[in-house]
């Protein structure tokens, strides 16, 4: 082993070049592990799904009367036509999630009695929040449209 | 609790400490600096003790494997990760499956990449195992003390075939059913099993339902598992009969033997693994416990060098050139996906998966022969083939010339079925008639 | 060993970052940010913008249950102005699908209302394609696996160049409106009716089934053909079958390039179920709008009851039943059966009263459907034919020749004539001097006089008288034959069988022909051994009743004993066989055509069985 210093010698001079070499290859290594972990979030967040979707059409404006307040429940919202304003309320009760019912004063809870104002504010019972609102928007054909993924600030109203 | 209050000034420090201790836990060596460092590296980490603290120079040598073996385990590993991705998507019924191939090339994110790399893989890892049987057969590898490894390695080869021939029908596609229709017809051939066989294995009398589910659990859970364990006793066992295989006269050099009553003194500080000191004269290492009585104490062989880091970068760097290679074909090149199932429409010609036309080929001339008799002789053959040959001459070298004629007889017999393969896939038309496929 | 390591991981991060950036370049997305892009420039309010430019491209999708399977179209991810009137001059695919009244489209408040709305139909129930896709060529079904590429506009690759150039037309979208507006008058399916009365003007029903309108047991089933097949097939199928089925005997029709469009648009609609069959009532077009066509069924009584002669209904019926698209009646010619013109000269009442209940019974191998039509049709439509009874004026031969045999027997006397390849057994074909000088005149004579048994040679001693006839022959001889007539030869063969008919002699025989025989007349003796595909003329069919009954045992004799020159049939006399197995071989023969009447009678009753459960 008369050449183990040599070989030393030599290793001491390689350094450099194998630092960055093993720079290089952990970074490659690495950063493609990275890359595969966000691939493997993408594809592990559904773009389409299959159930109730979150984004629908309700109908034409004109299918609602004025000042009419019509719960359409396969869908658990509530639209409210107020004038030229238009606006679609959760009807899940923020609660335990039960179907809340339109009223003359707002909506009631028929599970545990919360009571909510016509504009969905907790007015009794054991409901922690208000009710959701979600964005009313009018597709070019004229429809409407309502994105349960948006939700949007109490009293924001699409004019139709 | 009294503790905590004696030791409070520390825990700043155990703050401040937390990340390398965190390191330090899991990664019990530091990046090793010296050789003793290097091998405790190897011998205390469970991923990296499977290898040998030292390991032969020759062994390194991409000629002398080729890397086969290692490329096989990776591939395994690309398979059972995309697989499992894969199984997040997919519905194993007829009404669902074909579907959902849709749903990966359309709406999921990387859901064609995925794919893609799946059914690459497996076709890459057929080829693979077969070639990395070929070369143990040419350097003479399967020879005593390896009889057994070869054996599991025949296994490893069979589980392999069947894994991506399961794996073939769930798309769903014309081409998954009726390979998988011709591919279980041929098995329907085997001699008095072959019908039960059949049935079992589609557990109805015709692919359906219910053959989708069982090729599906099949395909996901039994062959894998079972793949799994005996890839870990093939590994294991290439450790305990020798590291891989090296010709007789280097042995010779190296390697002293020292007697059993030796072993028995010698064999107790195991506990201690490794003992180096600076005097190169005085270096030894314990290899391991071979076959028999022996322990093998030697002087450390010349010719090899420490695992960490020369046989763990070659390691790294044939896992990354796999992945490199099936990502680049999965780029360019998408997986079949042909017309959904029709039962009523069979493709003319209806063909098996690549791997099985050199079978179905042989069918064509002679159903129970074909299918049957001749893969089972060879079958055989390969399963008896380490013990009838006993002979320790021409092994660790490739093409050796003590080793002609079982060379030339063994390269027969897969340039055979190499042709084979390849007239059934390329030169056979509708009615499997011969054709020019130029 | 670290550079190269250095070197692929470096590849593989690029590679990796190729697979990210590839994953988030799709078509559908920039198509989506293009149509935002477009659509900014036309916002009038400040809320519209705001909406607009916080949109981010997603996958649309409309999931329709309601027609039998569950669709999944995400058309729109693509098309995403499918539904906006700004876009109605766009380009595709950021175009706005056409507003038609005559689809239902209403224009309403200065807005068109769609009546198919795509929320509730999604796209692919109307035009196909392949709902889930998300590329041009997934999507639109361009690459050839895909079963239902985008029906009139999508034509794939492997598709017949000739009838491809059709394939491109909206139109065919119709097969498609069936499926809903099932009822049989519908005026937005033109074509599909049209189709329909082709169906039935052109025959097709004879042959073909089709659940609910036809029961023809000749063709394929068609019931389902639209799922089965695609436009491309069923246009370049229906004008040369034989392009596709070398064995198919369906007639070669001449049809105009409209006809083909109409059969392929209406075979498109067949799907073996509409989707009115699932719970699809309100989709339904209104259908009390459209006025109820009756079928006017008494109209038709009452016109037939006009026809006061059961030969004057007769021949509504022949009409009706479309028998002219096959057949030949004076002027009229479908080209594929044979001239009808004679048939009073030519046949009997009973003949075609049985011939009508089961072709086959008379002519063994006709490819004739048995239509199954009451009894009292077929002797209105026998009625007809028995007036046929004008004679052909004087012709000379060679006209004589054209008029009455060309049909089948060729200009050319080659036995290629147009309806030649329909007929089994095959005509004649009278080029073959070999086979015409070999045998006697009087035996030739006798085949046009009495006409040949089993086979579709029909007797034509009425309509021609015996210098006619000598005349054709004389004709044939010198203008097909080509061969000087020498004298025959009289062979050594007994008159009558010399082996007395018993079963064991039979059996003697049977185990003979099992021997020798079956490689061209078949293990059944139907004449369809494996090698009688390469024969010309085909070997003949030992169970043809008809043909066996009628000819004596001297010539069957004769023609095992001694071959029959010009054809493949060998002297088997050089073979080794005795005079005496010869008798057993005819002794067998003959105990395959015993069963004759009681046959005929058994089909009859077969066929009246199937009537009455049919009417039931």
């Amino acid at each position: 082993m008369e050449a183990g210093s040599k070989t030393a010698e030599c290793e001491a001079n390689k350094m450099p070049r194998r630092d960055f070499l093993a720079w290089l290859s952990g970074a490659g290594v690495v950063g493609s592990a990275l890359a595969g972990l966000v691939a493997t979030f993408f594809f592990m967040k559904p773009r389409v799904t299959f159930g109730q979707p979150n984004r629908f059409l309700i109908g034409k404006p004109d299918d609602f009367p004025a000042g009419s307040r019509l719960a359409i429940d396969t869908k658990r919202i509530c639209i409210v036509r107020d004038g030229e304003r238009m606006a679609a309320i959760s009807t899940t009760c923020t609660h335990l999630g039960c179907i809340v019912a339109p009223s003359a004063t707002g909506f009631l809870c028929p599970c545990h009695g919360s009571q909510y104002d016509v504009d969905g504010n907790v007015t009794g019972g054991p409901a922690p929040k208000a009710l959701a609102w979600y964005s009313v928007s009018l597709t070019p054909s004229g429809e409407l449209e309502v994105d349960k993924d948006n939700e949007v600030q109490m009293g924001t109203y699409l004019n139709v | 609790m009294s503790t905590t209050t004696e030791k409070k000034p520390s825990v700043v420090k155990s703050v401040v400490d937390l990340p390398k201790n965190v390191v330090r836990s899991i990664f019990r060596n530091p990046l090793p600096s010296s050789d003793r460092g290097r091998a405790a590296t190897s011998f205390t980490n469970l991923f990296l003790h499977i290898q040998p603290v030292r390991v032969s120079k020759r062994a390194l040598k991409p000629s002398y494997t080729m890397g086969l073996g290692l490329i096989s385990l990776f591939l395994f590993g690309i398979l059972t990760v995309t697989g499992i991705l894969l199984m997040f998507y997919y519905v194993p019924s007829t009404e669902m499956a074909y579907n959902r191939m849709l749903d990966l090339r359309s709406s999921v994110a990387f859901g064609v990449i995925l794919r893609n790399m799946h059914r690459w893989a497996a076709h890459a890892m057929v080829a693979v195992v077969f070639l990395h049987m070929c070369r143990v057969f040419f350097t003479g590898a399967y020879k005593q003390p390896r009889e057994f490894n070869w054996l599991v390695g025949v296994v490893l080869f069979l589980l392999t075939l069947f894994s991506s021939f399961t794996g073939y029908l769930l798309p769903w596609d014309q081409l998954a059913f009726w390979a998988i229709t011709v591919g279980t017809s041929i098995a329907g051939y085997a001699p008095f099993i072959g019908k039960a066989l059949k049935f079992i294995l589609l557990g109805d009398v015709t692919v359906g339902q219910e053959a989708l589910l069982r090729f599906y659990v099949l395909h996901v859970v039994v062959l894998p598992l079972v793949l799994t364990l005996f890839v870990a006793v093939h590994f294991w066992r290439i450790r305990k009969d020798g590291g891989l295989a090296k010709p007789e006269e280097e042995k010779k050099q190296t390697a002293q033997v020292v007697t059993g009553a030796e072993a028995a003194t010698t064999a107790v500080p195991v506990t201690t693994t490794v003992v180096t000191t600076a005097s190169p004269a005085r270096r030894f290492a314990i290899q391991g416990l071979v076959r028999g009585p022996f322990v093998k104490v030697g002087k450390l062989e010349e010719d090899t060098v420490y695992s960490w880091p020369s046989l763990l970068i070659a390691e790294l760097f044939v896992l990354v050139l796999t992945i490199v290679g099936i990502l680049v074909v999965s780029f360019y090149f998408n997986a079949p996906l042909e017309h959904p199932v029709n039962v009523m429409h069979p493709p003319n010609p209806a063909k098996a998966p690549w791997y099985f036309l050199g079978l179905q080929e042989q069918v064509s001339y002679s159903a129970f022969w074909g299918g049957v008799g001749v893969p089972a002789i060879e079958l055989l053959l390969l399963v008896l083939l380490p013990y009838f040959d006993r002979s320790k001459k021409g092994i660790g070298r490739w093409f050796a010339r003590e080793r002609f004629l079982a060379n030339s007889v063994f390269l027969t017999f897969v340039v055979i079925n190499i042709i084979l393969i390849v007239i059934g896939t390329f030169f056979r038309g509708a009615n499997w008639e011969f054709v020019n496929p130029f | 060993m670290r550079a190269a390591l250095a070197v692929v991981s470096v590849v593989l991060l690029a590679g990796s970052g190729a697979v990210v950036y590839k994953n988030f370049q799709s078509d559908w997305q920039s198509t989506q940010k293009s149509y935002f892009k477009q659509a900014l420039v036309q916002v009038k309010t400040p809320a519209e913008r705001a909406a607009l430019e916080a949109r981010q491209p997603r996958i649309e999708q409309t999931i329709v249950t309601a027609f039998g399977t569950q669709r999944v179209d995400r058309c729109e991810s693509c098309h995403i102005a499918a539904d906006d009137p700004k876009f109605a001059a766009g380009k595709e695919p950021l175009r706005a699908h056409p507003y038609s009244s005559a689809m239902g489209d209403v224009f309403k408040n200065g807005r068109w209302e769609r009546r198919h709305k795509f929320t509730d139909f999604g796209c692919t129930a109307c035009h196909d394609g392949q709902g889930r896709g998300l590329d041009t060529e997934d999507a639109h079904g361009v690459a050839s696996e895909w079963p239902e590429p985008l029906l009139g506009y999508v034509v794939q690759a492997d598709w017949d160049k000739n009838a491809s150039k059709h394939l491109r037309d909206k139109d065919f979208i119709e097969a498609n409106c069936v499926q809903c507006h099932t009822d049989k008058n519908f005026t937005g399916a033109a074509w599909v009716n049209r189709g329909r009365d082709l169906y039935f003007s052109k025959g097709c029903f004879g042959c073909h089934k089709i659940e609910g309108l036809s029961s023809g047991s000749l063709g394929a089933e068609l019931t389902a053909e639209g799922t089965l097949r695609k436009v491309d097939f069923l246009w370049a199928h229906t004008v040369n079958p034989r392009d596709f089925t070398p064995t198919s005997i369906m007639p070669q029709f001449k049809l105009s390039n409209d006809e083909l469009k109409a059969l392929t648009i209406f075979l498109k609609s067949l799907r073996g179920k509409t989707n009115a069959e699932a719970p699809t009532d309100r989709y339904k077009m209104d259908v009390s709008t459209t006025p109820p066509v009756p079928l006017s069924v008494a109209e038709v009584d009452a016109q037939f009851k006009a026809a006061s002669t059961p030969a004057a209904r007769g021949e509504q019926l022949l009409h009706g039943y479309a028998c002219i698209s096959c057949h030949k009646l004076s002027d009229q010619d479908g080209g594929i059966s044979p001239d009808l013109s004679y048939e009073g000269l030519i046949r009997d009442h009973d003949w075609l009263m049985a011939h009508f209940r089961d072709p086959k019974s008379r002519i063994p191998d006709s490819n004739m459907p048995a239509f199954g039509l009451p009894d009292a049709d077929f002797n209105d439509m026998s009625a007809f034919l028995l007036t046929r009874t004008t004679q052909p004026p004087a012709m000379t031969p060679a006209e004589t020749f054209k008029t009455l045999c060309a049909r089948c027997h060729g200009e050319n006397g080659d036995g290629k004539g147009t309806s030649a390849i329909y007929l089994d057994p095959a005509p004649r074909n009278l080029t073959n001097a070999e086979f015409l000088i070999s045998k006697p005149e009087s035996r030739f004579l006798t085949s046009i006089r009495q006409g040949v048994g089993g086979t579709s040679m029909p007797p034509w001693g009425k309509v021609l008288n015996d210098d006619q006839i000598k005349g054709v022959f004389d004709y044939i001889a010198t203008n097909f034959a080509h061969q000087q007539r020498h004298e025959i030869k009289p062979r050594k063969v007994p008159d009558t069988n010399p082996v007395a008919f018993s079963p064991a002699s039979a059996a003697r025989g049977q185990a003979i022909f099992l021997q020798r025989c079956i490689g061209c007349h078949g293990r059944k003796a139907d004449g369809k051994g494996p090698n009688s595909v390469d024969i010309s003329p085909r070997p003949r069919n030992l169970r043809n009743s008809a043909f066996i009954n009628s000819v004596g045992d001297r010539r069957l004799m004769e023609s095992i004993l001694y071959g029959i020159e010009g054809t493949p049939m060998p002297s088997w006399i050089d073979y080794g066989l005795s005079q005496d197995e010869v008798g057993d071989i005819v002794n067998f023969i003959r105990s395959l055509n015993t069963g004759t009447a009681t046959k005929a009678q058994a089909s009859a009753s077969n066929t009246g069985g199937t009537n009455g459960s049919i009417n039931n």
